[in-house]
Formats: C-alpha cells, sequence, structure tokens
C-alpha cells in the first residue's frame, strides 16, 4: 500500500483565545508508532481530537487515503481507537469491568444485535492481556486507576481498529503502574496491526518500541524524527526554554530535569 | 381498611388514577436512571419548566396545554442539546438561566390569565383523581415507545451512558441516542403534567434511579428496580392521600423520599465501601 495511513496537510485549529494549532502537516506510515510530545498547550490533545473527529479544523486530513471531515461515516469511525486519560467514575456506577470493554465491540455490532460467543470470548481474551480478566466481574468504579485503564486499553482493542489514538494514557498513575501500562502498550504494538499515536509530556515515560517522535510547540511543529535525536539536549531546551541534560541507557536517552 | 380500598376501585375516576400510577411511575423512573447516572438533574428540572411553561401558555391561547408543554419541551430540547455540547459554555449556566427563563414565563402566563386559576394550578400540582380518558391514551403511548426505546437500544444506551464521548468515537450512534431521550423527556414530562403536574415531577425523576444507585451495580436490574421504586412511590402515595385524604401529588413526593431513605439505609454498596474502606486500614 502506497498511500499513508494519517496524512495531516495544514491542520489548523481555531478558537477565540488563538490557534490552537497552526499550519499542522503530518505523515503517518502504516503500523508506525509515533509520539506526540510537547509541554502544555502545545496542541498535542487538540491533534489528536482533529484525528478522532471530536475537533473541527481548516486544512485537509486523510485518513487510509481519504479526505475526511469532522464528521465520519461509521465505517471511518470503527478503524479509528482511542483510549483517553483516565477519568472519573462514580464508584456506584453500574457497569462491570468486562461490560465496559465489551462497550467497544457495540459500534461494529451495529442496531439490534447482540454480543455473541466470539465477541465475549475476544473480550476476556484482551482483558487476559491486559493482565485484568480477575478483574471482569468487578464493578468498573471500584478498580485502581491503573487497572481502569488497563480496561479502557481492552476496550479500545476490542474495537478492533487500524489506527489507534491514545491521549496521556499513564498520566495520574503511579510511576510503578506507569511502566506496566506502557509494556502493556508495546505488548500491543508487537501483537496487533496498529498505527499508534500516543499523545505524552513526559520524556521518560514512553514505549520502548516507540521510535518516532512528533515535538509541538504552541500549535506548531518544532521537530519530527527518531525519538533519541529529540532526546537530545539541544532539542529539548529550545522546546522548553529551559536548560535540559539528557543521558543514555540501555540504548535509550533520558530526560535529567534537574 | 383494604375493603374499602377495593370498594374504590369500583369507581372509574380510581380506576384511572390507579392505571395513571402505573404508568407515569414508569416512565418516569425509567427516564431517571438516565437522568441519574448521564448526571443531568438540571435537564429534568428545566424539562418539566417547559412543559409547565407551555401549558399555561396554551392555556392563554385556549390551545391543548399537553400539545403546547411538548413542543416548549422539544424546543427547550433543540436548544439544550447542541448547547450542552459547546465547550465555551457550562452546561450549569445555561440550564440554570433556561430554567429560570421558562420559570417566568409560565407565571407571567399565570399572571395574565383573566379566567380561573385552578386549571394552570392543577398543571403545577397535577391531579390524579381527575383525570380523562384521553389522559390515559396519551400516557400509555408515551410509556410503551419509552420502554420500547429503552429494550431495543439497551446495549447502545449503556455505551453512551458510561461515555459519551467514547462512545461516538467507537462508531456508536451516540447523538441519536441522546437526542430521543431529551425528546422522550419531553413527552413524559408533559404527558404527567395532569397526573403529578410540573413541580412535583421532577421528585420522580431524580428519586427512583437514586434509590437503583443505592441497590445495583447491574443495569437491568438498576432498570426494574427504577421502575419498581417509581410505581410503588406513585400507588403508595395514592393509597395514602386517599386514606388520610391529602394532595395526591405531595403524597407521591414524600413516598418516594421514603422509599430513596430506606434504600440509603439499607444499600449493600454502602456496606461494602465501608468494610472495604476498614480492609484497606488494615
Amino acid at each position: 500500500m502506497n498511500t499513508y495511513c494519517i496524512e495531516l496537510d495544514g491542520i489548523t485549529v481555531r478558537k477565540a483565545r488563538g490557534l490552537l494549532l497552526d499550519g499542522i502537516s503530518l505523515r503517518v506510515a502504516h503500523n508506525e508508532f509515533v509520539g506526540i510530545i510537547g509541554p502544555n498547550g502545545a496542541g498535542k490533545t487538540t491533534l489528536l481530537n482533529v484525528i478522532a473527529g471530536f475537533e473541527k479544523f481548516e486544512g485537509t486530513l486523510s485518513l487510509f487515503g481519504r479526505r475526511e471531515s469532522q464528521m465520519r461515516s461509521r465505517k471511518t469511525k470503527l478503524r479509528v481507537g482511542y483510549v483517553p486519560q483516565l477519568f472519573q467514575i462514580d464508584p456506584a456506577f453500574p457497569i462491570l469491568a468486562s461490560e465496559a470493554v465489551m462497550t467497544g465491540a457495540i459500534g461494529r455490532l451495529g442496531l439490534f444485535r447482540s454480543p455473541g460467543t466470539q465477541e465475549r470470548e475476544k473480550a476476556m481474551r484482551l482483558m487476559e492481556m491486559m493482565r485484568v480478566a480477575h478483574l471482569a466481574d468487578r464493578p468498573l468504579g471500584q478498580l485502581s486507576g491503573g487497572e481502569r485503564q488497563k480496561v479502557s486499553l481492552a476496550r479500545a482493542i476490542l474495537q478492533e481498529p487500524d489506527i489507534l489514538l491514545m491521549d496521556e494514557p499513564t498520566a495520574n498513575l503511579d510511576i510503578a503502574v506507569q511502566k506496566e501500562v506502557l509494556n502493556l502498550i508495546d505488548e500491543i504494538q508487537s501483537r496487533e496491526t496498529l498505527t499508534i499515536l500516543f499523545v505524552t509530556h513526559d520524556f521518560n515515560m514512553l514505549p520502548s518500541s516507540m521510535r518516532r517522535a512528533v515535538l509541538l510547540k504552541r500549535g506548531k511543529k518544532v521537530f519530527d524524527g527518531d525519538i533519541n535525536t529529540a532526546l537530545s539536549g539541544d532539542t529539548l531546551s529550545g522546546l522548553f526554554q529551559y536548560q535540559l541534560e539528557t543521558f543514555e541507557r540501555n540504548g535509550r536517552r533520558f530526560v535529567s530535569y534537574g | 381498611m383494604a375493603e374499602h380500598l377495593i370498594d374504590a376501585l369500583t369507581y372509574v375516576p380510581i380506576q384511572r388514577a390507579a392505571i395513571a400510577c402505573l404508568l407515569c411511575g414508569t416512565s418516569c423512573a425509567l427516564l431517571s436512571v438516565f437522568v441519574v447516572l448521564m448526571k443531568m438533574p438540571l435537564i429534568g428540572v428545566s424539562m418539566s419548566h417547559a412543559a409547565f411553561a407551555g401549558a399555561v401558555v396554551g392555556l392563554l391561547f385556549d390551545f391543548n396545554p399537553f400539545v403546547s408543554g411538548f413542543i416548549l419541551c422539544l424546543l427547550v430540547a433543540g436548544v439544550l442539546g447542541p448547547l450542552s455540547d459547546r465547550a465555551d459554555m457550562a452546561p450549569e449556566n445555561v440550564l440554570g438561566i433556561l430554567f429560570s427563563f421558562l420559570m417566568g414565563v409560565a407565571f407571567l402566563g399565570m399572571g395574565i390569565l383573566t379566567r380561573t386559576k385552578a386549571s394552570a394550578l392543577n398543571l403545577m400540582w397535577g391531579s390524579l383523581l381527575s383525570l380523562s380518558g384521553s389522559d390515559i391514551m396519551v400516557l400509555t403511548l408515551i410509556t410503551s415507545v419509552l420502554v420500547l426505546f429503552v429494550l431495543l437500544f439497551f446495549k447502545e444506551i449503556r455505551a453512551v451512558m458510561f461515555n459519551r464521548r467514547l462512545a461516538a468515537a467507537s462508531g456508536v450512534p451516540e447523538r441519536m441516542i441522546y437526542y430521543a431521550l431529551l425528546f422522550l423527556t419531553g413527552a413524559v414530562v408533559s404527558s404527567n403534567l395532569s397526573t403529578v403536574g410540573g413541580l412535583l415531577i421532577f421528585a420522580l425523576l431524580v428519586q427512583p434511579g437514586a434509590t437503583a444507585l443505592q441497590l445495583t451495580y447491574n443495569l437491568k436490574h438498576f432498570f426494574l428496580i427504577s421502575a419498581v421504586s417509581g410505581i410503588g412511590a406513585c400507588v403508595s402515595g395514592l393509597v395514602v392521600s386517599y386514606i388520610f385524604d391529602l394532595p395526591s401529588g405531595a403524597s407521591v413526593v414524600l413516598m418516594a423520599t421514603t422509599i430513596f431513605a430506606a434504600a440509603c439505609a439499607f444499600s449493600p454498596k454502602r456496606r461494602s465501601v465501608k468494610t472495604q474502606g476498614k480492609e484497606h486500614v488494615s
């Protein structure tokens, strides 16, 4: 296939308070794993929202070689999965972890069809892969933040998307749990055929299978290339306007915030 | 006493009131599941006041109050939906303004109304004992549509209630479900102006769902418990009002509150949260 999976050309998002995205162009090949990284207010989430169909925009956006606007067909929506930041849920809310995973299959099933054994087995398999199978019958609101994010990942993959958009999926989790979720994301990348866009502001908490980074600053793309080049002291100091040093360990670069 | 009640059931107005209790309890209780789980109690308040204001305007112009109430509900639903989707306006403020505006329209209408104000007051408090055959027909129709909606779209409803944004992104017809819900709220509220009235209906749009929230994690049971508690409040309210000769709408609301308080007292969820907390500490 010679077309790109995601193609953005001059994407601009305008709000009363100013430009959130300013002429972003980006090409992402099939099965690529790209990090969208930048400080707060850089437009990372807005960029993800444009691709997910949550945001109006100017410019051209193509998914799977077809031009798309904010309004999408169900078919296109099914091919784009979304994992949000950890969100609040009432502990008393009547939904079990397995039922929350199953909501990922509902769009694909369509109206008037109930999930069958096939969907249930797949949901259970994904919950096993995400190490939350033992929590299947627990109310979702009673799970920890990390467990809920793993449920969220299983839910997104059950949708069988071709693109997976992740908006800071490890934010607000403690460090050990962040690492565990990142490892699971690596596992997803190795097992499924997926193009992944991963939004984060934390340079030291990246999935190891992510090789390409796009750095954003105030709505503009300031870097696009290999992750280790992105994590050079000079690039980052320019981005944050704050002197940052980086060092290498086990073949990966890390940032010292000191 | 029981004989006395059974005797009363031979009278047509009492029969109608009993049927209306079942229908009103069911329809309001099913809606209350959405109101409680989607955290939109203000939408319930605004809709009930829209129905009330519309009905008063209807009386003013010699128009069927149910129809005019319903039309204003639809208008409010049409305004509310898109406004609450806009990120630059806090929905609480929009609802607060809308709600007070509708209240203003209703009271203005009542002030201008030169004829007897009894009919307008009836719309406010409801009057279970003076329902017409067509009131019952409309209630039956709307309750059936609502029940059918819940049965047919149960899995979509679950996905939308869990998270509207995620549902929309994953190909669930979220807008269709959400707007259908707003329109059904309008229809239920305006058709119940004659039973419990535009002011007291709000209790029935929250209490049954809040009761179910105390008792179950299973969404199917949630709808059932909610319906049973809604019907229970309506029927027991009617019986109490008949025996002690009290206003029926007020009795229904007070019974609803009593049921909710009982559910809180016996809630297994609260108990499990408490014990879990203790386990956590130890």
